[in-house]
């Protein structure tokens, strides 16, 4: 065996379960469920944030106090962070006062991504930035319901095509298209480009 | 009168965006997550029409 044949390009088609359930629209219903549950999940807790004390005001003294609470290492038991290298990133943020631009990248990135979620826009874009503040959150010894909101958000994102169907996804995605389909939106300008 | 419906689709959106604003202020999480859920099924059936139907006739 050559090693042209070992990597020669093959389409490696997905198994007919897979494709039901990540991309035909007879499961739409429980995708909607599971993305409003996310969303209004992420939008609570923004909103608290943005509405409430220590985030927005008071240079996000609530983040410092957490920050504080998560690099600290216990004389028993097991320190809340048990990555050093996460520990140091949290560390050096700390020490340089980050916590009061940060707060409000966390309150309002929080309030979008249920936004979007609820509303089913940029589905997949609004899950993976969600699915990555719980997987901070998780790395920084906080467990509360990141995990469920985490799994359920790699779900969305891995059916991006129908998570957002009853939502703007339903037109928006048709219109800006894929990298590999030009939308709508772009068709008039296809072909116009010269050499492409 | 497309542009008409385009914007009253959007509309349709930004009212679910407004609306689940208000909701999140509202002290009753669990019982804000249902009309929520109709303001979006609401929001999806008004595109819907605008597109199967309106959309459709308007440029046939």
């Amino acid at each position: 065996m050559t090693m042209g044949m070992l990597f020669r390009r093959r389409e490696l088609e997905d198994p007919g379960w897979y494709r039901f359930l990540f991309g035909s629209t007879a499961l739409v219903p429980l995708w909607t469920l599971a993305r409003l549950y996310v969303g209004w999940q992420w939008l609570q807790a923004g909103w608290h944030k943005v509405d409430g004390d220590g985030w927005i005001n008071n240079n996000g003294s609530s983040l410092q106090g957490f920050w504080k609470n998560a690099v600290a290492i216990p004389e028993q038991g097991r320190p809340a962070i048990t990555y050093g290298w996460y520990r140091d990133f949290i560390q050096f943020m700390l020490d340089h006062d980050w916590y009061t631009w940060f707060a409000w990248l966390i309150a309002f990135g929080e309030l979008l991504v249920g936004l979007a979620l609820i509303i089913g826009a940029f589905t997949a874009v609004a899950a993976l930035f969600g699915a990555t503040m719980n997987f901070s959150f998780l790395l920084a010894g906080s467990a509360s319901t990141n995990p469920v909101l985490m799994v359920l958000a790699i779900l969305m994102i891995l059916g991006w095509k129908v998570a957002g169907y009853i939502g703007v996804d339903r037109w928006l995605l048709p219109a800006l298209g894929t990298p590999w389909q030009v939308g709508r939106a772009f068709e008039r300008f296809r072909g116009s480009g010269g050499s492409g | 009168m497309n542009s008409g419906l385009l914007l009253l689709g959007v509309l349709a959106w930004v009212g679910v965006v407004g609306f689940s604003i208000l909701m999140a202020t509202w002290g009753e999480p669990v019982l804000a997550f249902f009309p929520i859920a109709a303001a979006v099924v609401a929001a999806w059936a008004i595109g819907e029409y605008i597109t199967d139907v309106v959309w459709k006739e308007k440029n046939r």
